[in-house]
């Protein structure tokens, strides 16, 4: 034996031929204590740098007969003598610092468990912990692949997780639209881009049909990006598959936007559950939402128009005849008025918008995306359209389903309704009465499901939150909402720190139910890389769309 | 371990397990002598074993002859010479104990017993200099020796150790290991830990 073969030994090289200090390659350190409640520790071996170890990212510990995934949520430096801190040594001298680094002074991070994966590579819930000294490595592909699937029929790329930029999340999209899904975020996060991505993913796949209540114009046809060019619409990626309507003809038409009809909406047509809704954002009292009531039953369906035209012997009549006081009346007068300045609300309508919907959706399948136009800068019109137009494709869901008497074929498509400023609609004070507070709670009993967006998830009724299948949430920094959003998930106490420091744009947890563990994506670019990838499920792309969905009784508007 | 071709600096003169000193002459003093060198001797009775030590004091012996010359007003410079070149003067190589060769492999303990007097002692082999220290665990042994000046051995002999990789980056690579060891045995001992440090840094 030659010194050289010795050294070989002792001393493995790398590709160029320099000695590699570190014994395996992408291992990070070895567990040395821990609990399944609070976590691993891990100390770092000395090559391994604290600053690339970011909270979010996966790690592997290698256990004697299984690995278990974990999440990073700390890191933090350590010294084997704590007097070192006193007079510490110069290391600016690079060989003293690969001394001191991982010796005298070393880094752990902490870890929480959230997988196990058996032998046969089937993911499992942690109900124990690796033994001591056992190897931490970074999370490989295939690690990642075991846990959340391979992209097939119903797993789609939603991004890469952290720090592990060649490896993708396949997200389940099945599980994903059969509960009610958040997309929670402060402004700018990325909200809209990622609900996009989601979207064009349950669209690609077929997973649901999908109704958009799309209040400032982000969904349907071309959206501003706020740092540069402008970004596809789901109708530009799946021309055959969306219809877009819009209640303000006039702002498609001046964006150069596309839209397929105008919906029209007739004052006969609102409930006083409709105007119940709107109690928070149209400062109604209770008494107010009383009289509304009281006169529907007295006018009949033509009540919202009778009261802003306010006769002055209809409503003599009505103060005489019940107890509505005459200041009531007139308050409420003056708020319904408001309707008047909605341009989609028409005394009259000749077709049923409703109706159409639901043929959209159910018998074309089509998703639609209802653009709100300048209406979406009023939240008013937004929430009671939202209401009125839920409520009643729910009623008809209802109908479908139950006729279909459990026979599966029969059953309508999932849908999956998107809202945003959904704390409007599930308010703790109304989401006991809305639709949306109802879909929530009713689970997916009648193939109905909700995407709600929001950027202040404090204010959703704790009960609808708590049905929320699966939170997709981006940066929060207000602590209510983060606690709003934690609340009810295993292992929040870590993903707290996580969801704090998340980058301010494109990056993301998903936890719940689509995903058998917690995880930090950085969400896919939604980009021409995007557009190719999911356009190429779409044999129709770029041909004229008449050609394809026939007139069907629609006017089809092409600009 | 082979006999032939033996660097030889001395034959023992007492032992313990924990150490050993050999004698030689003057004549035959130089850099094999050197403090941090590495050394090995057969054991007791036992030609398969071998005893691995570190030189780690060489004393230099005086007689009545010297003691008079150092005396003297002034010294002739041929009769220094002469002294130099030709006398005998004895010399004491000290020796601890780091470890055994048992035939087979190294061990980083006290041998079994102590080698034999007269016994040959001679330098290791590069090879067995790479063998012995692939493993670190020698180093607890020379810290932990009281009767010798463990900071300075410690280096020494890692500075030997290291001449045997060929390389600039082996080299390296050998002391950065080696110091993580230190780092580890030293943690309660700081300012020690980095007096050695600063003896081994390239
Ligand atoms: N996946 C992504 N791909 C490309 N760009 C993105 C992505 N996510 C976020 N961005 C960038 O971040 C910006 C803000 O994103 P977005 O409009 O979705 O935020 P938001 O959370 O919906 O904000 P708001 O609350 O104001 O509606 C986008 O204009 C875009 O530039
Ligand atoms: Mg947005």
């Amino acid at each position: 034996m030659t010194t050289r073969d010795i050294l070989d030994d002792f001393f493995p090289r790398d590709a160029s031929g320099r000695p590699i200090l570190t014994t395996e390659s992408g291992r990070l350190g070895v567990v040395v204590g821990g609990s399944l409640s609070k976590g691993l520790v891990v100390k770092l071996d000395s090559g391994q740098s604290v600053e690339e170890l970011a909270v979010g990212r996966y790690v592997v510990v290698h256990g004697e007969s299984r690995r278990f995934f974990c999440m990073i949520n700390d890191v933090s430096l350590n010294s084997a003598n704590p007097a070192i801190q006193n007079d510490p040594p110069d290391i600016s001298d690079p060989f003293m610092r690969e001394i001191y680094y991982g010796t005298a002074a070393y880094g752990t991070i902490h870890v929480a468990p959230m997988l196990m994966i058996s032998e046969d590579g089937k993911p499992k819930p942690v109900k124990t912990i690796p033994g001591h000294f056992m190897s931490v490595y970074n999370a490989t592909a295939e690690d990642v692949n075991d846990v959340f699937g391979a992209e097939d029929a119903t797993h789609f790329n939603v991004g890469a997780p952290l720090e592990l930029e060649h490896t993708q999340i396949n997200l389940d999209l099945k599980r994903l639209v059969e509960r009610s899904i958040g997309v929670f975020g402060k402004s700018g996060t990325g909200k809209s881009f990622l609900t996009r991505v989601l979207l064009a993913g349950v669209i690609a796949k077929g997973q649901a049909v999908t109704l958009i209540f799309d209040m400032h114009n982000d969904y349907g046809w071309e959206i501003t990006d706020e740092r540069g060019p402008k970004v596809k619409g789901l109708y530009q990626l799946f021309p055959s598959k969306v219809t877009i309507i819009t209640l303000d003809a006039e702002s498609s038409r001046r964006r150069n936007a596309r839209y397929d009809f105008e919906v029209k909406l007739g004052y006969h047509e609102i409930e006083p559950e409709d105007i119940a809704m709107l109690k928070g954002t149209m400062n109604l009292t209770d008494t107010m939402i009383d009289a509304a009531y009281t006169l529907r039953k007295r006018w009949g369906e033509k009540w919202v128009k009778r009261l802003i035209d306010g006769r002055s012997d209809d409503i003599d009549e009505i103060v005489e005849n019940s107890n509505i006081q005459g200041g009531t009346l007139t308050a409420l007068q003056r708020r319904l008025e408001r309707f008047e300045r909605w341009e989609f609300l028409v005394p009259e309508t000749v077709t049923d918008s409703v109706k159409t919907i639901i043929d959209l959706l159910v018998d074309k399948r089509q998703n639609v995306v209802l653009e709100f136009g300048r209406y979406g800068n009023s939240l008013e019109a937004y929430i009671l359209v939202a209401n009125y137009l839920t409520r009643r494709i729910h009623e008809a869901y209802v109908e479908k389903v139950e006729k279909a008497l459990g026979d599966a074929a029969m059953e309508p498509p999932q849908l999956l309704i998107t809202i945003e400023e959904a704390h409007k609609f599930l308010d703790p004070l109304i989401a006991r009465q809305t639709i949306f507070g109802i879909i929530a709670r009713e689970l997916r009993k009648y193939n109905v499901t909700l995407l709600i967006v929001d950027q202040r998830p404090s204010g959703i009724d704790e009960e609808v939150m708590s049905q929320i299948g699966t939170r997709v949430t981006a940066l929060l920094d207000n602590e209510r909402d983060i606690n709003a959003v934690l609340n009810g998930i295993s292992g929040a106490p870590g993903l707290r720190e996580v969801l704090a420091r998340l980058d301010t744009k494109q990056q993301a947890i998903i936890m719940g139910h689509a995903v058998p563990m917690p995880v930090v994506v950085k969400t896919r670019g939604y980009n021409e890389e995007f557009y190719k990838a999911v356009m190429q499920g779409d044999p129709l792309d770029g041909k004229p769309a008449q050609s394809v969905l026939g007139t069907g009784g629609r006017s089809r508007r092409v600009n | 371990m082979s006999v032939h071709n033996l660097e030889i600096i001395g034959r023992v003169l007492r032992a313990s397990t924990r150490g050993f000193c050999c004698g030689t002459n003057s004549a035959n003093i130089n850099q094999r002598h050197d403090f941090g060198a590495f050394v090995k001797v057969p054991i007791t009775n036992d030609d398969h074993q071998w005893v691995i030590g570190l030189i780690y004091a060489v004393e230099i012996k005086d007689d009545l002859m010297i003691s008079e010359l150092v005396m003297a007003e002034s010294v002739d410079p041929n009769v220094l010479r002469d002294q130099r070149a030709n006398r005998m003067i004895p010399v004491e190589v000290s020796v601890l104990n780091i470890g055994y060769y048992d035939g087979d492999r190294f061990f980083h303990s006290l041998p079994p017993r102590p080698p034999m007097s007269l016994s040959e002692v001679s330098l290791c082999t590069s090879e067995e200099i790479a063998t012995f220290t692939q493993r670190s665990e020698y180093l607890r042994l020379i810290l932990q020796a009281s009767e010798v000046p463990s900071d300075d051995l410690v280096a020494m002999a890692l500075r030997f150790a290291s001449l045997c990789y060929p390389g600039q980056e082996d080299r390296r690579a050998f002391m950065i290991h080696n110091g993580r060891q230190l780092a580890r045995l030293l943690s309660n001992d700081l300012k020690r830990l980095s007096h050695i440090l600063t003896l081994i840094r390239p």
